[in-house]
């Protein structure tokens, strides 16, 4: 998008980032500092309110996993309670409350039943496929949905616009975890003449060497996960980039424009756009949760060894501590994302900043 | 009206967002090796590097998780599995009849009096890392587990009526508190006490996963494993029993059976199991591949509750009532078709329950007298239910005598699709002879609690069943029950009945087989006539392997066992690669090509639109 | 209104297939027996393939899946509909109220409300669904306790903005309480808003319904589309590729929450003037 910046003076024409960041400073200090605070306050106690409800969700109604975990296991009644003690839920809920605070409180999220191993250093070792998985599937869905939903509410009511939105609102109304299933018999099992091309599941295979074809063998094991996310994401990109724009076209600066003269297309980039892009971009951040929950779909349904495949599993034991450290994590990061939202909004829009 | 700066800055934001999501790629598989490169996985890499290039690798799929790699503390089934490959126990179970064969030992004695076990380890046995195996690494492990609680955590049951383990030379020399039939079952990895002493401190938190290749001495060295995505394993080549036919041994990870599945139709993986019927049936008959209908070492059942108590008779939960009654037990097992469970949920797949060791075990399977055994007869159903005080009403439901209908609660598990399609066929049936049923499938969890809570009238239960069947006899004695009431407990159902407890121990110390066998059947007899447990099927264990991956391999007990769940090492051992092992090899790549390919156009795509609007734009600003 | 409403075709054909769809729904009984629905009297062999006896096959326990697809209608319809209600009652009472009262009850409010958006709604319902008992009520639960902070926040606004208007500050000279002025003048005004967002709702209900069937986390016993899916992967029709049981539920359910969003998008566009010039 940077190729359409018209010919501007010397100083504009560095490279976005760092002519961005130049920007910033200087204005000087871009965030009011009572705003900054009360946003970074509000997060904050967001933040404590997950921690506790994190603990009550999950243990309000004691669950046995002990029972669950031995399942078809020779054990005696010596080696359950031994392990009820190991869990900690041979203690009163109150007991259990308390060595849960504390332990938060020093980072410390517990001991998954099934892995045996720290919450923490479990969410440590998945986080980075998610991360990688959601990350791609959100940087395109986003390229493709901003960019067609400017294009939809340029010519809003054309035909390529109706198409565009019915096509978003149809990925909408999909079922990730369906369209998944379907991707994989179409696409990893083949139908008719298509051949099954893609990997079934998994992140990579263990014996693929060699720089390029592991290159190679990843992107061939990212694909359809990416697609079912992307298909879950982009619409909303679309339909907000469209409707935000649409309500600048409507815009009496616009009209001005139009009216001294300017040609539509240099109107659209130069200052329709841009304005429009401000809340789209936003929303990159705030729909976190959704890229979180769709990855959970889709990271069970392509067997990706992240955190959303790490959550499934932990449901169906159900392992608490791991339960209330992915829930706990979960939430920590839409927050933190939002609260970065809310942070960058004002520099990036002097307008939020002064009203 | 917006400035340029203001632009500049969204489009800062937009970048950097974009640049954020590119590098997060590369780090996300940085990361992900830097993951695999603690101590753990560079041993990997630098074992597989150059071997994998040499050796054939059998893949097996597997949607089982591993809970520890530690002998001492895994659970798990697949984590089991995997310790029978890495270590070898006293003694194993022959591959043709399950019956009880040397291993570390090669021979055994026992003392007049039952209570003394001698066993003489194998001479000239070798650690992976060189050093020797000695009696002292069984006496050392088997103590650990009787001494330390964490130790104790997995197999603590087979050490808890040890008096005392000693060594005496190349023997190791167990003394019982009282005679145990199942010495010669005892499924305990032996570990090399040299590598083991300086874990003992941490023994209920170390994972043994922290340095690879793992010591060990089974016909398979594990040399990786990376969590929820694989676990490598290398052939022993100084195995005693000889080196294993593969080279290497991989268990690849999957969340989802489907995809598993079609990992082996297109050659991803070599081998799965688990198969249920409908996925068995696709697998039949496509090129290189066969599939195998086994019998299952599971046990499919109804438990009945008979009213929970504790072990000191202490009554508690809310069973029905009704169900103390056997004519009413046994009305419902004359109200249930077995074998339509057996064609429809089973696909076929399976044969109809009667005694409650699984007929893969010949020895101790018990088969009913055609004359007496529960048939689908809802006439008999009803006369019994008519006999017990259960009256008809006019709407064709039964209350009982206190004026009460008679209602009964359903339990299942959602992870096990057989309960809810059985549900639905039990709840049809009950009302057919004038029960109402209710049904709820909840998650592993619940259903524990429930159990242990004692609220419920009828639940699904399955066991998988050892070669020796002390454990699931075991779980319906009187012992078992729990001691606090609501309190987890070992035992299955809180049954409760003196003969059959009375039979438990007279088998746990009768150490000649045929006579054990007997005892043992008649407890099955016993179990069957008092209908508070009954087996509604065995269901086949469903498997498919690549023929054009592997040549020939054993299964256990032959010729009806399967290949998975053995209680041995047989099939993995015995695998021999096929002859032309070349047709898959070069389908994958074909596979590759199209898929780099497509995958190319996928991802490119983005971009594609991007560098088309450009020139687009471009010529339109040329124009002006 | 009504006129306006009309002449958006997307609206009026969602409708229409809504209106087809509850009233097959609604009149299956008359169609559907419950031997075409027994596990045990089943009409055909299981996984029957889509031929001359079955138009669209059959499901796992041989029971034809056009009965199975109009039956999961009922409860799928059921669930998103309870669900929406739930959600909307909670979003008008937290919105009502925060926008009538205003004050520190309005900023505690919105400051739960601003809570419930942040969080993973997909973690949080299964969450719910997985402590609770499982059972149709208990996705009615997750789901309408997870779905609610989008109409508070419109509903909030609305109110705002109808507090404004004159006429309210003339009831309140006139002694009008509270509950008088918000069922009496807030109420009406913000119904036809609540309806928008409700329809918008539902489909959302509908597709949460089946993915927390596809967790495992629904009765398994009831016939919804979600549980037809779930028990469809369960016995492994994917790789067996019984198409004709994967793809009928999934397909209903992407007709009727299109048809949900559709309608609920062309009520948005209706009430709220400033969309409409654009359209």
């Amino acid at each position: 998008m940077s190729i359409t910046v018209p010919a501007p003076p010397a100083a504009a024409a560095t490279p976005p980032p760092p002519g961005g960041a130049a920007a910033v400073r200087r204005r000087g200090p871009a965030i009011p500092l009572r705003y900054a605070a009360g946003r970074i306050g509000g997060a904050a106690v967001s933040m404590l309110a997950v921690v506790f409800t994190g603990f009550f969700l999950f243990r309000i109604v004691p669950g046995d996993p002990v029972r669950a975990m031995t399942r078809g296991r020779p054990v005696d009644a010596t080696q359950l309670a031994a392990l009820r003690h190991q869990f900690g839920i041979d203690k009163p809920l109150i007991a259990q409350f308390g060595d849960y605070t504390l332990r938060v409180a020093r980072g410390d999220l517990g001991t998954s039943y099934q892995y045996k191993s720290s919450v923490s250093s479990l969410i440590g070792s998945h986080v980075w496929p998610t991360v990688y998985l959601v990350g791609t599937a959100t940087l395109i869905a986003a390229l493709l949905g901003l960019r067609i939903g400017v294009r939809s509410a340029w010519k809003h009511g054309s035909r390529s616009d109706r198409a565009n939105t019915g096509i978003a609102l149809v990925l909408w109304s999909m079922p990730t975890f369906w369209l998944g299933l379907i991707l994989i018999v179409v696409f990893s099992v083949g139908v008719g003449p298509i051949p099954g091309m893609f990997p079934t599941g998994g992140m990579s295979s263990p014996d693929v060497h060699g720089l390029l074809p592991s290159f190679w063998d990843h992107v061939r094991h990212l694909v359809l996960p990416c697609v079912t996310l992307i298909a879950v994401i982009y619409a909303q990109y679309l339909l907000t980039m469209r409707a935000t724009l649409l309500e600048e076209i409507g815009a009496d600066y616009l009209t001005t424009a139009r009216a001294k003269g300017l040609r539509d297309d240099d109107v659209r980039r130069k200052h329709a756009v841009p304005n429009a892009m401000l809340p789209a971009v936003t929303l990159v951040f705030l729909n976190l949760g959704t890229a979180v929950s769709g990855s959970i779909l889709a990271e069970t349904i392509f067997s990706w060894p992240g955190l959303g495949s790490l959550f499934y599993e932990a449901l169906t034991v159900p392992d608490l501590p791991l339960l209330e450290g992915l829930f706990i994590f979960f939430s920590a990061a839409v927050i933190l994302m939002n609260l970065l939202a809310e942070l960058l909004y004002p520099i990036l829009d002097p307008r939020v900043r002064t009203s | 009206m917006p400035t340029p700066t203001t632009r500049r800055r969204a489009f800062a934001l937009a970048a950097a967002l974009a640049g954020a999501a590119a590098l997060s790629a590369p780090a996300a598989s940085a990361a992900g090796r830097a993951d695999i490169a603690r101590p753990a996985s560079s041993g990997v890499h630098l074992q597989q590097a150059p071997s994998a290039s040499g050796g054939k690798t059998l893949t097996v799929a597997t949607n089982g998780s591993i809970d520890s790699l530690s002998p001492f503390l895994a659970h798990r089934a697949l984590p089991t599995a995997v310790h029978r490959l890495m270590y070898d126990f006293l003694t194993n179970y022959d591959a043709k009849d399950d019956h009880p064969i040397d291993a570390l030992a090669t021979k055994w004695t026992t003392s007049p009096d039952k209570l003394t076990w001698t066993f003489t380890i194998r001479d000239g046995m070798k650690w992976s890392d060189g050093r020797p195996v000695t009696a002292e690494d069984v006496a050392w492990t088997y103590n650990l587990m009787m001494t330390d609680d964490d130790a104790a955590t997995a197999n603590g049951n087979f050490v808890a009526n040890f008096a005392k383990v000693a060594v005496d030379g190349a023997n190791v020399v167990i003394t019982l508190k009282q005679a145990q039939s199942t010495m010669l079952a005892l499924d305990i990895p032996v570990v090399p006490k040299h590598v083991w002493e300086s874990h003992v401190a941490d023994i209920g938190k170390f994972n043994n996963d922290a340095q690879f290749p793992v010591v060990g001495d089974g016909p398979f060295i594990l040399t990786g494993y990376q969590k929820d995505q694989y676990l490598t394993l290398d052939a022993n080549p100084n195995y005693w029993r000889g080196k294993p036919g593969f080279d290497h041994l991989t268990f690849k990870f999957y969340k989802d059976a489907d995809a598993e599945v079609e990992a082996l139709k297109k050659g991803e993986v070599d081998f799965v199991y688990g198969l249920t019927p409908a996925q068995y049936d696709s697998l039949k008959g496509q090129a290189n591949i066969t599939t195998d209908k086994a019998l299952g070492k599971r046990f499919y059942a109804l438990a009945i509750n008979p009213g929970a108590t504790t072990k000191d008779g202490q009554a508690f939960g809310d069973g029905n009532p009704a169900l103390k009654n056997q004519q009413v037990r046994q009305a419902l097992m004359y109200a249930i078709d077995t074998k339509v469970l057996v064609t429809k949920t089973l696909g076929g797949y399976g044969t109809v329950g009667t005694g409650y060791i699984p007929p893969i075990f010949a020895t101790y399977h018990w088969d009913p007298d055609p004359a007496t055994a529960y048939s689908y007869n809802p006439d008999k159903a009803n006369q019994l239910l008519d006999a017990a005080g259960y009256k008809k009403g006019s709407d064709g439901m039964r209350t009982g005598p206190d004026g009460k209908p008679l209602t009964l609660r359903i339990l299942g598990e959602t992870n096990r699709p057989d309960d809810t399609q059985n549900a639905a066929y039990l709840t049809e049936w009950l009302k057919a002879v004038g029960i109402g049923a209710t049904t709820s499938i909840v998650d592993q969890g619940k259903l524990g609690d429930t159990e242990t809570a004692g609220t419920f009238d009828l639940a699904f239960d399955s066991w998988t069943v050892n070669p020796d069947p002390d454990y699931v006899l075991s779980i319906q004695t009187c012992d078992e029950r729990p001691k606090t009431p609501g309190k987890s407990f070992a035992g299955d159902d809180f049954i409760c009945d003196k003969d059959y407890d009375a039979l438990y121990q007279k088998q746990i110390t009768e150490y000649d087989q045929a006579a054990r066998a007997a005892d043992v059947k008649q407890m099955e007899q016993r179990l069957y006539s008092d209908a508070y447990i009954n087996i509604l099927y065995n269901a086949n264990s469903l498997e498919a392997y690549r023929s054009d991956v592997i040549g020939s391999w054993e299964k256990q007990p032959q010729p009806e066992g399967a290949y998975w769940g053995q209680d041995g090492y047989w099939s993995f051992w015995s695998a021999k690669p096929a002859e032309s092992a070349s047709s898959s090899s070069s389908s994958s790549n074909t596979g590759l090509v199209v898929g780099i390919v497509v995958a190319a156009v996928v991802i490119l795509g983005g971009g594609g639109v991007f560098l088309l609007r450009r020139r687009r734009t471009q010529t339109a600003e040329e124009r002006e | 209104m009504i006129a306006d409403f009309r002449r958006r075709r997307a609206g009026m054909s969602g409708l229409a297939f809504l209106v087809l769809i509850a009233v097959v729904a609604l009149a299956a009984p008359l169609f559907i027996t419950s031997h075409d629905l027994s596990a045990v009297y089943a009409p055909g062999a299981p996984r029957q393939a889509p031929g001359s006896d079955f138009l669209l096959g059959t499901d796992g326990y041989g029971r034809s899946m056009v009965d199975v697809t109009i039956w999961g209608a009922r409860i799928s319809l059921t669930v998103g509909v309870l669900a929406t209600l739930l959600a909307v009652g909670i979003g008008a009472l937290v919105g009502v109220t925060a926008g009538h009262f205003g004050g520190w009850p309005a900023t505690v409010l919105m400051r739960v409300t601003d809570w419930f958006v942040v969080l993973p709604v997909l973690v949080l319902a299964s969450a719910l669904a997985a402590v609770l008992r499982p059972g149709v009520g208990t996705v009615v639960v997750a789901i309408g306790v997870t779905a609610w902070p989008r109409t508070a926040r419109v509903v909030r606004a609305q109110t705002l903005s109808v507090e404004a208007r004159p006429y309210i500050e003339r009831a309140k000279a006139l002694g009008g309480g509270h509950l008088h002025v918000m069922r009496r003048h807030i109420l009406p005004n913000v119904m036809p808003l609540m309806l928008a967002q409700a329809t918008l709702t539902v489909s959302e209900a509908i597709l949460a319904e089946a993915t927390l069937a596809f967790l495992g986390l629904s009765d398994p016993t009831k016939v919804s589309w979600g549980t037809t899916l779930q028990l469809a992967r369960q016995v492994g029709a994917v790789s067996a590729n019984d198409w004709w049981i994967l793809l009928p539920p999934g397909a209903a359910i992407v007709a009727v929450a299109l048809a949900f969003t559709l309608v609920g998008r062309a009520l948005e566009q209706v009430l709220n003037p400033r969309l409409q010039e654009q359209m």
